[in-house]
């Protein structure tokens, strides 16, 4: 697995497609500090300032039911590791977003690209670990450092995060 | 088709039949309707342009879901790999890309529409 870091993008979803075309293998990870352009499904913009974790896994060629599921349980893997990791009781609202106190603290989109089969896919999520502060949207987000009153360390969630995924694939490619 | 089955050391008769195009198992006086799982495959149309190239004809969808965006418009050339359009199917974003080159003769789709597998998105000519 390689990580990619970055100090800002446009979206690490973007990037991580880019890297496709330049022939970046399965399991490459971009990692921005922030988004300019981050989004979500159907375009809706996901605020990324500094503090969050935002980030784009280049997955392996895959069927589309099995990305459907990988997508799904990616949300089930991160509350868990917000639960496990915090001891707060994060709900996913399927299939791809996670509140915490009834505000969005997390989103998953994953993006494909498909001629006669799926040709490559792309699993970003924008995860709000140690935002501060949401202008004009703090009735509806959150991040994990407000709710549990600390910082939270972006680089071993991530890593955690990524090992999951993977098992996760592991269990429903077979 | 009438069959004899032993089920735990207890014969029992059944009975296979067709019934409104689907398969129907009588075990004693049980029935049971499976749809028939027939092959639906369709062939793909191929053109074959001045230069003797071949080129597939229509772009379909791979899957059912909604068009969110379309980036090109009739009378463009299509080289194999571009971009044509996306589709929102599955929760997931779906970059649709031209599997051979051609011109776009007719764009069968709008932002918004709903289209199911198999459906014909861009006619190529």
């Amino acid at each position: 697995m390689e990580i990619k870091k970055f100090q800002k993008l446009a979206s690490t979803n973007i990037k991580a497609k880019e890297l496709i075309e330049e022939g970046a293998s399965p399991w490459t990870v971009v990692v921005s500090q922030e988004q300019d352009s981050g989004y979500g499904r159907k375009g809706e913009k996901w605020i990324s300032p500094k503090g969050g974790l935002y980030f784009s896994v280049i997955l392996p060629k895959n069927n589309i039911d099995d990305l459907q599921l990988l997508t799904i349980l990616t949300a089930f893997v991160i509350a868990k590791i917000i639960k496990e990791e915090f001891n707060i009781e994060p709900l996913i609202k399927l299939p791809n977003d996670i509140l915490l106190n009834g505000k969005k603290i997390c989103g998953i989109l994953t993006e494909n690209v498909i001629g006669k089969d799926v040709k490559s896919s792309v699993m970003g999520v924008g995860l709000n670990t140690n935002t501060e502060s949401f202008p004009g949207l703090e009735n509806i987000a959150t991040s994990l450092s407000r709710e549990i009153g600390r910082k939270v360390d972006n680089d071993k969630i991530l890593e955690k995060i990524i090992e999951e995924i993977k098992k996760q694939l592991e269990v429903i490619s077979k | 088709m009438k069959l004899k089955v032993k089920i735990k050391n207890k014969e029992c008769g059944i009975d296979i039949l067709e019934k409104d195009g689907k398969l129907l198992i009588k075990v004693g006086d049980k029935e049971f309707v499976f749809s028939l799982g027939e092959e639906k495959k369709e062939e793909d149309a191929i053109c074959v342009d001045s230069n003797g190239e071949c080129f597939l004809k229509e772009i379909k969808s791979f899957l059912s879901g909604s068009i969110s965006e379309v980036f090109l418009k009739e009378g463009d050339a299509v080289e194999k790999g571009q971009k044509v359009l996306t589709l929102s199917a599955m929760k997931m974003e779906n970059e649709i890309v031209a599997e051979s080159k051609g011109k776009i003769k007719k764009i069968m789709v709008e932002v918004g529409d709903k289209v199911k597998e198999e459906d014909i998105l861009i006619i190529l000519e």
